[in-house]
């Protein structure tokens, strides 16, 4: 391994690397613009030049690969010199509107700016170039061309990343601008993307734009629910879930404003799909199911599942579950506990699609992110899925049933699903709805429970490959709803089938569940962390 | 004696009370003395009419040009609001009363308004970081500070509210921070026929715009 000094310290490097990645591995700062590990090098913005001892001129960090026995030191006066020219390059014809800027709060120019520039500006104020400002380059991506700095990032983006090339720029040196073709809008399947990795307010989402200041939000690591792909991502939410003030007129609930991609080199890189990146807004498709209600005189939750207890046991044995695959393994694992394994989950093709692309980047065709981890707990089992299930009451041989229904976070429940699910609904003499919002198909449920939702609970998810990763609750749920796992472990509880019986942690039914499942055998929260743990191939 | 406060040495000159009557001979002259100084204003509110007091409400005060009363939203020129729904002075306001919404402004070159701007004078502690936090001076202070009020959500005031209300400006503006700069305009019903600010475009439910996407990629 090739040996490199930087600032005076002795490191042990991989070969092939450049200076800024190892740089970046050891946790010293170089500033960059141009430079993103997951779209290619160009080397444009020379905001990351540093000293290497033998070469006459400062080098590009991001373009240099490392030599055996380099020298080179990123903090010399030199250095510091060619960075604060370089700023001002960048920042002389820069409208500078940070008050009406998205990006303020988060923006590269301000946060170099205070760490590395601070230069008085010399020249004229009313002297700058103006351009077209605030103008859609697709459905969801808006362009200021005066902030822009000419990175490129966006550019190969599109080159490198979607291969479909609708930004480009467009005329020379001084004139040189980012644009796109009249007849190419930018509206691939993850033109959100460019968003995230513009380093400045050129690039502002249509759908987030405006909504509130950046400064405002919390950022919660979780991962995406809308698809089996799993794709990593920080949730952006009101950092107060009860605040101060007037409620609707000065204090902020807890809502999501956006989602942005989070990187993890071994599911989606950097990026995330339009669809899944907007996916939060299906949580208010439709009103909210807020309370507890149905056939049975509605109580207090508690009260509630003692009578849902003795009348599934009433029933002598002729009860099963439905669960989705959109809840988390933990509630799986102990709805499939109180049911004593008649558990099901299918709806309707997932087991044949979860692994199934349907593109060559992210998107996954089966659109539920848990479906892998439903199969490992073995709930693909004889009960032959929603249709078998619906027989099987029609038949009267299942006549309670508790079915837990999660709306698909992207695109539509196909109708027959939910067709389905009326019938099934109809048929059964007794039966537990627990679900998100208010459904038309829900409403003859003898009893319908409030169930929180994706981003509102925490748990864990099995992707297509068997990565187990981390939904982080972000926000507080809607009305009395709980998450599925609580209200189950309530029910076990009462049935007095397992020792369950201090409060409902997630990490705690995860680590029974390691205990019990192969397929999480050594497994607990702290193993699984930010990035999720890989398959262990020797438990399957 | 230096004692020390918030953090400052401050010299404060030290009164020995009792000192100071023995040096003062406080005997019946100093009480006469006194009395003579409350004779003095009876007889000179008597006959002079030189009364501190004054016939509130058909009479009132006039207070200094930084009087800290409450808020005025500012118009540009063309009678248009000058406010760019920057959030500055939401993010500084100590006591969280103020409540923004933002939307796209139809010229790009100003690009953001307010749709919504409410402040909440009951919460409002009449600080003044908003008027100093705001880049526009959009945002300045009357020198009204009257706040009877028939119920709670009267006291919450919208941007009409906040940009023109009887007397607002029968004493000229309060506190503002550019006192030389020009005079900050504010909204006149009567002399401005301009639109004050943009009626909002009409804007699709994100959700919609969410749907629209999915139905064509599907
Ligand atoms: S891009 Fe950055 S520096 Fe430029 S106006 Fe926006 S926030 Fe300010
Ligand atoms: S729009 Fe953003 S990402 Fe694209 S070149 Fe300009 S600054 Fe870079
Ligand atoms: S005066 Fe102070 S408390 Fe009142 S709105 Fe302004 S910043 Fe907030
Ligand atoms: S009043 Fe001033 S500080 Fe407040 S949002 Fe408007 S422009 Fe920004
Ligand atoms: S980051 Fe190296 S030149 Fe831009």
């Amino acid at each position: 391994m090739p040996k490199i000094t930087i600032n005076d310290q002795i490191y042990e490097a991989e070969k092939g690397k450049t200076v800024i990645q190892v740089a970046d591995e050891l946790g010293i700062q170089i500033p960059r613009y141009c430079y993103h590990p997951d779209i290619g090098i160009e080397g444009s913005c020379r905001m990351c030049l540093v000293e290497v001892k033998g070469a006459p001129k400062l080098m590009p960090s991001c373009a240099t690969p490392i030599a055996d026995n380099m020298e080179v030191r990123t903090n010399t006066e030199r250095v510091q010199q060619a960075v604060r020219y370089a700023m001002e390059f960048l920042l002389l014809h820069h409208p500078i509107d940070c008050p009406v800027c998205d990006q303020s709060g988060e923006c590269w120019l301000q946060d170099y700016y205070m760490s590395v520039a601070g230069h008085e500006s010399r020249y004229p104020l009313g002297g700058k170039t103006r351009r077209r400002k605030a103008f859609d380059l697709g459905p969801l991506v808006k362009l200021d061309q005066e902030r822009c700095i000419l990175c490129t990032r966006c550019v190969r983006f599109t080159r490198n990343v979607t291969h479909t090339n609708e930004i480009q720029v467009f005329n020379r040196g001084h004139n040189s601008e980012i644009g796109i073709f009249k007849d190419r809008p930018l509206d691939n399947a993850y033109s959100g993307n460019v968003v995230d990795v513009c380093p400045v307010g050129a690039l502002t989402n249509s759908d987030f734009r405006f909504k509130v200041r950046v400064w405002f939000l919390k950022g919660t690591d979780s991962v995406c629910g809308g698809c089996s792909t799993g794709c990593n991502m920080r949730v952006d939410h009101s950092a107060r879930a009860t605040g101060g003030g007037v409620p609707g007129y000065t204090a902020s609930d807890g809502q999501v404003y956006r989602t942005v991609g989070r990187r993890n080199v071994d599911v989606n890189k950097s990026w995330l799909c339009d669809e899944g990146r907007l996916s939060f807004h299906t949580m208010e498709r439709w009103p909210r199911l807020q309370v507890a209600a149905g056939r049975i005189e509605p109580t207090a939750t508690q009260d509630l599942l003692m009578t849902i207890h003795e009348t599934f046991r009433s029933l002598d044995g002729a009860i099963a579950g439905l669960g989705s695959a959109t809840n988390t393994n933990e509630a799986l694992f102990l709805m499939k506990k109180y049911f004593t394994g008649r558990v099901d989950f299918r709806l309707s093709k997932e087991v044949e699609t979860y692994q199934e692309r349907q593109d060559d980047l992210l998107r996954r065709l089966d659109k539920h992110p848990n479906t892998r981890g439903a199969i490992d707990l073995g709930l693909a089992g004889d009960l032959g899925g929603l249709k078998g299930l619906r027989e099987k009451a029609e038949k009267k041989e299942i006549r309670g049933m508790w079915i837990s229904f999660h709306p698909q976070l992207v695109g539509e429940d196909p109708p027959e699903v939910i067709e389905n699910l009326r019938a099934l609904v109809n048929a059964l003499e007794f039966s537990v709805v627990s679900t998100t919002h208010e459904f038309e198909w829900a409403r003859r449920a003898s009893v319908l429970l409030p169930m929180a939702g994706w981003s509102e609970e925490t748990g864990t998810y099995t992707n297509y490959a068997g990565r187990v990763q981390m939904t982080r609750q972000a926000v507080a749920a809607s009305g009395s709803a709980e998450p599925l796992h609580a209200l189950m472990a309530t029910l076990l509880r009462l049935s007095g089938l397992s020792g369950m019986d201090g409060p409902a942690k997630p990490s705690a039914i995860f680590d029974a569940m390691a205990a019990e499942v192969p397929a999480y055998s050594g497994l607990d929260y702290e193993t699984i962390g930010l990035l999720g743990a890989a398959p262990q191939e020797a438990a399957r | 004696m230096t004692p020390v406060k918030g953090g400052y040495a401050v010299d404060v000159p030290v009164v020995n009370v009792s000192e100071m009557a023995r040096r003062d001979h406080a005997t019946v002259w100093t009480t006469l003395k006194g009395f003579s100084v409350t004779l003095r204003h009876l007889f000179q509110s008597l006959f002079n009419g030189d009364t501190p007091t004054i016939h509130y409400p058909e009479q009132t005060r006039q207070h200094s040009e930084r009087f800290r009363g409450t808020h005025i939203l500012t118009v540009r020129d063309d009678g248009s609001l000058k406010c760019v729904a920057c959030y500055m002075c939401a993010t500084i306001c100590p006591a969280e009363c103020i409540y923004i919404e933002a939307a796209q402004h139809p010229n790009p070159e100003i690009e953001k308004f307010p749709k919504r701007f409410d402040i909440d004078m009951m919460r409002c502690i009449y600080c003044g970081f908003c008027v100093d936090a705001c880049p526009e001076e959009a945002i300045i202070m009357s020198r009204e500070h009257h706040q009877a009020a028939y119920g709670r959500a009267e006291t919450i005031y919208n941007i009409e509210k906040l940009m023109a209300r009887p007397g607002i400006d029968a004493k000229g503006p309060g506190y503002r921070p550019n006192r030389e700069l020009a005079e900050a305009k504010i909204y006149d019903k009567e002399k401005q026929t301009a639109c004050p600010y943009p009626s909002v475009v009409e804007e699709r439910h994100p959700a919609v715009l969410y749907e629209s996407m999915i139905r064509k990629r599907q």
